[in-house]
């Protein structure tokens, strides 16, 4: 919301500069976004006087100008087709500076030499559109500087962003209001002097009715006969430019000007459109279609307030006019609506339109019903004094039901309390009075236009913003509670990313919403879509962090860096459920691609595989201590390779899968490479990790090493292998690693050697080879039962 | 005469170049270098040598003996050192670089807030990121009608299901299950309608804070908020409350932290202010205990958020938040 410096000075007298006054408003709540100054800087800019006009020779558009600044005469071009001997104009000399860095230079046009520039308000910029160049009204001395000139009574815009619980200060009186309560400067309401044609009684032209009381409060209705419709005045139509208004006639201006001013808005009917005397306020019918001033045929929600006549429509309530009824350049009498309207109606209209209005930004919020008549009577008197209007006499005021101040409860001492201050309950009352509150003993009356005013917090808001926030008490010490336990869930989401971060890893983070084509890969269960998405690339809930990754690998891919190492925590979204909330659990992921480690000139280049992906996940397992896990082999994944691919197991539960990613996958993201990742649902683990750790005793005996090196069927799993063993080992096998494993050559085919070492350890004595032989013959006769292995060599 | 003194160089110059250890080195400096060695001898010759002879003799022996013992020495130091001698390592190559990892820097600041935080007696709280419209709005005093919906750009599931907007829900969640006092934050990403560019993300992280207790003030959290700046970014950091307005909070106020960069002077970053908006804040509104079923009487309390982003942003001095989701490896390897 945009005021002017001098406008405001026109309600109360200030003598703050203008930067001082942003600094106080913002400190009390009203945010100053932008202050500058209303004229653009521009230099070298005198009044001239245009002394003769010819016809340039070789262009017929152009003329001949010699202007007289005080002092000399210059040969000018113009192009403007207004220009006429005789003129006092703004002359812009060589060397001049205009508004956006413009600078005047010796020209030659067509052939002759011009030297400056008569210029117009658009290149002066004091308006966005000229037609032709300025002259001067009045005879100023020749030579002046305009821009002093222009400047005597400098003039500057506030740009406010005012929060939507002050729609009170949506218009200069309320701002002038808080000022006052700031400043102890008293307000200066406009004078309003209403001289009625007595021989004319309201009566006898129209008569309102109000259908829809819930709608419409309140609603008053003037008619002022006989106006000409012409421009507003030129200080009116300033102002309403520097606030961001067009002007668009002397009527439309002045229920602008008074809406700015006030706060209230207003709207001005042709009288003469308005069928059968009558104003009649109803909600909208099934079906109702209507054409507002902007020429567009809408169809109006359900419970729409709407101005109708006798027989039609004739402006949707609130928020815009009609066509069917607007103020034309033919219009001699007006009919002046100030009403009050129910702010979650005209919200909710506003929404299903598409339409927001100075007016319905001010009625939704909550306009004040009892300043209706106030800005009613101002917009009159204005259109007798500037539109040459006579006022009927007497208005229609349809009021059903007075609006009256709402009592606050008021207690100093909770206000005290919850602001940490020490008040007494005279200071408070001072601050509050200042602000046009009425203090009673245990209540506060609250002017109908402070409609946020409700509860005790609110009057405490009220004296803390007067006080000063940054002024209010600070407490630099407070009693705390020893006993704070963590949440699980934070406790398990930084114990996994710490052991994530042991491992090396870089920590990725990505976006949550993907594209619907992309989510689709990776569906685990039904997808969560948005109703109302950014973009097509937006529209659906992550299913998995695989797909965040995927973009990473190939962003880094496509920058040549292929080698690619990432993890990332986050939440996952599946499985909506009617009325509910979706699954949302968080997620483990890693991604690897390219060589294990970076190329250089000590390392060989080893592309990772498989193995390199289930060691980090084995790692990882082992590091969170998870018992009863196996990893099983897993080929229904979507986007894993189902030849490459496992699952890890915990009692039954697959809590995740690790292996390859599908080519085809990553060929969705234009990645070429192979790529290994392995995703874990950490909701899952919820209970399973053991963040606790025991110490085990380590030997201090000797431990002693057997190997095996067995050849048997090329489809036993490892894992049955080293599971067999370890059940055959006992205590005493401490260790177990495959060292080697074989196919070909001297393997008979379709078998393969695969070789094991173990490691035999006491804690309490030095084992004796009799006693590691036995446990290891066992073992061996084991390997040759269950799988039917020889031993090789 | 002197021929001879010749002779004994020559000789000593091959016999050196075949050294090869340092028993050979030994036994061609006893040779030699020895007292009874050839060097020693040549000196017992000088009686045999004209007296005219003899001072010139003498010299040239003597430059014979020290040029004998200095490539003795040197050779000697070079045996000790025997890799030096072959095979000598290139110190200056770049050693072996294993691939290196570490947090993401929108994490790692997460991390040094939450560290804040609990050292001031604050839990860590966390809650769903796709949120019912009764805890994002409804028990926020945001009801359907009310005007401070425009002021957030809602992605939807459905008409009652929505991607949170803010952290303030965890504040509810927490409260129905807890009895005060509650000292708690809630770090998360929240949603919003926003085209991405530079300065917006559809998504983005908060932090939320909490404190609700008998007698809580609006001086607590003054206080706690400029513990936090000075934690955060310095003891010299000033911190400034503006009067606002958040439907879940009265009095609501805007805090500004004193620019980090200029320490409050003014810079480009602050604009010349001297200032930047760092976040709301303010005391629990009645309406949101009632919704949460904790009792306004007896309790108060306070709340605040932050930008978890913008932080990160103004601490690395980064101008483009896409660049934190990107995840590209020259960018997260810089932290
Ligand atoms: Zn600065």
């Amino acid at each position: 919301m945009k005021i002017t410096y001098n406008w405001l000075k026109e309600y109360i007298d200030v003598d703050l500069t203008p930067q001082a006054l942003a600094d106080k408003l913002t400190n009390v709540g009203f945010e100053v976004e932008e202050l500058i100054p209303l004229l653009q800087p521009f230099s070298g800019v005198v009044v001239g006087k245009v002394e003769s006009v010819s016809k340039h020779p070789d262009a017929n558009k152009l003329s001949l100008c010699t202007v007289n600044d005080g002092a000399e005469t210059f040969q000018v071009i113009c192009g403007a087709a207004n220009v006429a001997e005789g003129q006092i104009v703004p002359f812009a000399k060589v060397g001049a500076r205009l508004p956006g860095d413009f600078k005047i230079k010796k020209a030659k046009i067509r052939g002759v030499e011009s030297f400056g520039m008569i210029c117009s308000k658009e290149e002066l910029g004091l308006e966005k559109k000229s037609e032709g160049i300025w002259p001067f009204e009045q005879a100023e001395p020749l030579g002046t500087d305009v821009f002093e000139m222009l400047n005597r009574n400098p003039d500057y815009i506030y740009d406010f962003f005012i929060t939507p619980n002050r729609p009170d200060c949506l218009n200069l009186i309320g701002i002038a209001r808080e000022v006052s309560a700031i400043t102890g400067k008293p307000l200066k309401m406009p004078e309003v002097t209403i001289q009625e044609d007595t021989s004319a009684e309201i009566a006898d032209f129209i008569k309102v009715h109000i259908h829809d009381t819930e709608g419409c409060q309140r609603y008053a209705a003037r008619v002022i006969r006989n106006v000409t419709i012409a421009p507003s005045p030129e200080w009116m139509q300033q102002r309403l430019e520097a606030v961001g208004i067009r002007p668009i006639n002397n009527i439309v201006d002045i229920t602008n000007y008074v809406l700015m001013e006030t706060g209230q808005p207003l709207h001005a009917f042709d009288l003469k459109e308005i069928r059968g005397k009558e104003i009649h306020v109803r909600a909208s019918r099934p079906g109702e279609k209507f054409t507002t001033l902007d020429d567009k045929e809408r169809s109006l929600p359900e419970n729409t307030v709407m101005i109708c006549d006798a027989e039609r429509a004739v402006a949707i309530g609130g928020i815009m006019g009609g066509q069917n009824s607007e103020v034309s350049p033919a219009t001699t009498d007006i009919l002046l609506e100030s009403a009050y309207f129910k702010p979650t109606r005209i919200a909710f209209a506003g929404k299903k339109l598409g339409l927001s209005s100075e007016a319905s930004q001010r009625f939704e919020r909550g306009a004040d019903p009892n300043n209706v008549l106030n800005a009613l009577n101002r917009a009159a008197s204005l259109m007798a004094e500037l539109a040459g209007g006579h006022l009927v006499h007497g208005i229609d005021d349809v009021y059903p039901k007075e609006i009256k101040p709402a009592r606050v409860p008021f207690d100093p001492e909770k206000i005290n309390r919850l602001l940490g201050t020490s008040f007494s309950r005279q200071e408070i009352k001072e601050k509050l009075t200042r602000l046009q509150l009425n203090v009673a003993n245990d209540y506060v009356e609250a002017p109908t236009f402070r409609v946020d005013l409700k509860i005790n917090v609110d009057l405490a808001e009220e004296v803390a913003r007067l006080v000063n926030l940054t002024n209010l008490p600070t407490n630099e010490t407070t009693e705390i509670n020893y006993e704070i336990p963590q949440p699980e869930i934070e406790q398990r989401i930084n114990f996994v990313r710490q052991k994530m971060l042991e491992m090396n890893l870089q920590e990725a983070f990505s976006a949550s919403m993907l594209k619907q084509s992309e989510a689709a890969l990776f569906q685990n269960g039904e997808l969560i879509s948005i109703l109302n998405p950014i973009s097509d690339d937006l529209t659906t809930m992550r299913p998995s962090l695989l797909p965040g990754l995927l973009r990473a690998v190939n962003h880094n891919i496509n920058r040549n860096m292929t080698d690619v190492r990432l993890f990332e925590i986050g939440r996952i979204f599946t499985n909506y459920r009617e009325n509910n909330l979706p699954d949302q659990p968080y997620s483990l992921a890693m991604i690897q691609t390219g060589n294990r480690q970076p190329e250089d000139w000590g390392n060989v280049s080893v592309p990772v595989d498989f193995y390199d992906i289930k060691g980090y996940l084995e790692n990882f397992v082992s590091k969170i201590a998870l018992d009863n896990f196996a990893f099983i082999l897993y080929d229904k994944s979507s986007y894993f390779m189902s030849t490459e691919t496992v699952a890890l197991l915990v009692k039954d539960t697959v809590i995740g899968f690790c292996g390859r990613v599908e080519p085809e996958v990553c060929a969705a993201f234009g990645i070429e490479q192979a790529v290994y990742a392995f995703e874990l649902n950490l909701d899952a683990l919820s209970g399973l990790i053991n963040y606790q750790r025991h110490y085990q005793p380590i030997s201090r005996f000797p431990y002693s090493e057997r190997d095996m090196a067995l050849v048997l069927d090329d489809e036993i799993p490892a894992a049955d292998i080293l599971n067999e063993i370890r059940k055959h080992g006992g205590k005493l096998l401490k260790h177990l690693a495959v060292f080697d494993v074989f196919k070909g050559d001297s393997i008979p085919e379709g078998k393969k050697s695969i070789a094991i070492r173990l490691r035999f350890q006491s804690l309490d004595r030095t084992l004796s080879d009799k006693e590691v032989d036995k446990v290891f013959r066992n073992i061996i006769k084991r390997m040759e039962n269950t799988f039917n292995a020889s031993l090789r060599n | 005469m002197l021929q001879k003194i010749d002779e004994i160089r020559e000789q000593f110059q091959s016999e050196l170049k075949a050294v090869s250890n340092n028993e050979e080195l030994e036994a061609l400096r006893i040779r030699f270098l020895g007292r009874k060695g050839s060097i020693a001898s040549a000196f017992s010759l000088m009686q045999e040598v004209p007296a005219e002879q003899r001072p010139k003799f003498g010299q040239t022996l003597n430059v014979l003996k020290k040029e004998a013992e200095a490539q003795y020495e040197a050779l000697k130091s070079k045996l000790l050192k025997p890799k030096q001698n072959k095979n000598q390592l290139d110190l200056t190559l770049p050693g072996r670089k294993m691939a290196t990892g570490g947090k993401h820097p929108l994490l790692a600041v997460a991390d040094e807030i939450k560290a804040v935080f609990t050292s001031l007696g604050f839990t860590i709280e966390d809650g769903p990121e796709i949120e019912t419209d009764f805890y994002n709005f409804e028990a926020l005093n945001i009801p359907k009608s009310h005007p401070a919906r425009d002021m957030q750009d809602t992605l939807y599931i459905t008409e009652d299901i929505v991607l949170r907007t803010h952290t303030s829900p965890v504040q509810i969640r927490v409260m129905e299950r807890q009895k005060p006092p509650i000292r708690m934050i809630a770090p998360g990403r929240v949603y919003r309608r926003d085209t991405p560019d530079a300065s917006h993300s559809p998504f983005f992280h908060q932090v939320e804070g909490l404190v609700v207790g008998e007698g809580v003030s609006f001086a607590d959290l003054k206080g706690v908020i400029q513990a936090f700046a000075h934690r955060m970014f310095g003891k010299d950091i000033k911190v400034r409350f503006r009067p606002s307005f958040f439907p879940f909070t009265e009095p609501s106020a805007e805090y500004d932290f004193s620019c980090v960069f200029c320490r409050g002077k003014g810079c480009n970053v602050c604009k010349g202010t001297g200032w930047m908006e760092i976040s709301g804040s303010g005391m629990v509104h009645p309406k949101v205990f009632e919704a949460a079923g904790v009792d306004s009487e007896k309790y108060t309390g306070y709340a605040f958020g932050m930008g978890i982003d913008r932080i990160a942003m103004l601490k690395y001095g980064i101008n483009d938040i896409r660049l934190f989701f990107e995840n590209d490896l020259r960018f997260l390897s810089q932290f």
